[in-house]
């Protein structure tokens, strides 16, 4: 994920062991589903966390373009621009 | 290095580990393990160097497996976790069984919902079993309240059991090739016809390597009083088998009853097994005071084991896997209960002992002796 890159993928520091330790990483992909698919290319571990094995984004796993939750945009398929940041947070969780 | 008795304790807080000397007077415990989420399998598998292994069932991020070749002072993930094949449509929920196989570094795990995987290299990388994974019957199978789980794997020689909840028991006689429902006998509680085909309920099974052919099952029980269509199942809950598992009877009578999860058989007599009766709604142990039942003669007629341990206000459950016993001369019983204590129960479950007040709820316990 070294290309021109102008897109910044946060990543949650339970997740860091599966991409070098990385606290962000650097894409170009255009929207969120292509960002993940670059994910899964290189760092499959990484991706199979954030979604099962159908393509689908765990439950309790959210994702943000910049404050907006994907959900209230386009879903997988929310555009990413130069300059977006795509975080990935866990949910919150009970006892 | 002399040979210790290790448990593993799963549990809704991560993996704990715990280590004793042969004389079993007290437990250093470790852990937890495994970024504190649920563990529902555990494995100590003792062919050559000890491996000990465990599901990391992360609602987050998914399931893990973890490996430890230091007798569980360190865990890693190994190289990746079960996963249904692109195009399957079912993604992993849970890992419910983590067993040994025939060759060495062979793993068979069973998952929810219920399909198998082995592994060949410990762990590190793992196939579906297409024989019961994609089997007839299986998109009829129904979760139960813990889920549509493939929770027993139990092989001898070419033979291999299955224990699913819902689905029954599946046996393969060609070495996990292929797989029948053989439920003849097992009774089911929740469904119009008392004896269907498959779509039992079953809870744990358990055989002995010196008794060829002999099973004994804890089934779903409770349902002597049904009184609805098909008419009364009293005694469906605790069953044996004299066939490899083609058909089985009731060995229930005696017991307080007939619900139960947990069903262990003592190391070194085939006819000696011990089952956790609960109350069928509550899922606790009768009249509030827990108990141990052990049979001595195959399940004709069943004794109650219950020195040392609470006598009243006590509303705990244990799991299908929360029990086990060890292989020393004068064996133990343990068992892990849903308000996180974990119990002993020496020469064969005579005396009881908490070892541990107040870990999390506990899942599963395994014993070996390495």
């Amino acid at each position: 994920m070294a290309r021109a890159a102008t897109i910044t993928i946060f990543v949650p520091g339970p997740l860091r062991a599966y991409c070098d330790g990385a606290s962000d990483l650097l894409t170009s992909a255009s929207s969120v589903r292509a960002a993940l698919e670059e994910l899964e290319r290189h760092y499959p571990s990484l991706y199979r966390s954030i979604c099962d094995e159908t393509g689908t984004v765990r439950r309790h796993i959210n994702l943000f373009v910049n404050t907006s939750h994907v959900r209230d945009r386009e879903g997988l398929d929310t555009a990413l621009v130069p300059g977006d940041e795509l975080t990935i947070l866990p949910a919150v969780s009970g006892g | 290095m002399p040979e210790r008795v290790v448990l593993t304790i799963g549990t809704k807080k991560g993996l704990f580990v715990a280590e004793s000397s042969k004389t079993r007077r007290g437990f250093a415990l470790r852990g937890p393990f495994g970024s504190g989420v649920p563990v529902y399998a555990t494995l100590i598998d003792g062919r050559g160097t000890p491996r000990l292994y465990a599901s990391s069932c992360n609602p987050f991020f998914g399931m893990k497996v973890l490996r430890s070749t230091d007798l569980g002072k360190s865990f890693k993930e190994t190289k990746s976790a079960p996963a249904f094949p692109e195009g399957d449509g079912r993604a992993l929920v849970n890992i419910w069984s983590l067993e040994v196989g025939k060759n060495k570094k062979e793993l068979w795990c069973g998952v929810e919902p219920a399909a198998l995987f082995k592994s060949s290299d410990g762990g590190d990388s793992w196939e579906m079993v297409p024989g019961i994974s994609n089997h007839e019957h299986a998109r009829k199978w129904q979760p139960g309240n813990g889920g549509l789980c493939l929770h027993t794997f139990l092989r001898d020689g070419n033979r291999v059991h299955l224990g699913i909840s819902t689905g029954g028991h599946y046996l393969s006689e060609d070495g996990g090739e292929t797989f029948t429902a053989s439920n003849k006998g097992v009774g089911a509680g929740f469904a119009p016809d008392p004896y269907p085909e498959f779509g039992q309920c079953v809870h744990k099974i358990v055989g002995h390597k010196d008794a060829p052919g002999r099973l004994y099952m804890q089934n779903h029980g409770g349902w002597a009083n049904w009184d609805g269509p098909g008419g009364p199942r009293p005694d469906i809950g605790v069953l044996r088998s004299d066939d490899h598992g083609h058909s089985w009877r009731s060995i229930a009578k005696g017991l307080p009853s007939d619900f139960g999860f947990p069903i262990v058989v003592h190391p070194h007599d085939a006819d000696t097994v011990y089952v956790l009766p609960l109350e069928p709604q509550t899922r606790t142990c009768p009249g509030s005071a827990p108990a141990v039942w052990r049979s001595e003669d195959g399940g004709e007629s069943w004794n109650r084991l219950a020195r040392g341990l609470p006598k009243k206000e006590s509303f705990f459950t244990v799991l299908r896997d929360a029990m086990d016993i060890d292989e020393l001369k004068s064996p133990a019983l343990y068992f892990g209960t849903t308000t996180g204590q974990l119990w002993i129960g020496r020469d064969g479950g005579e005396q009881w002992n908490c070892l541990f007040e107040s870990l999390p709820p506990i899942h599963c316990v395994k014993v070996a002796v390495v």
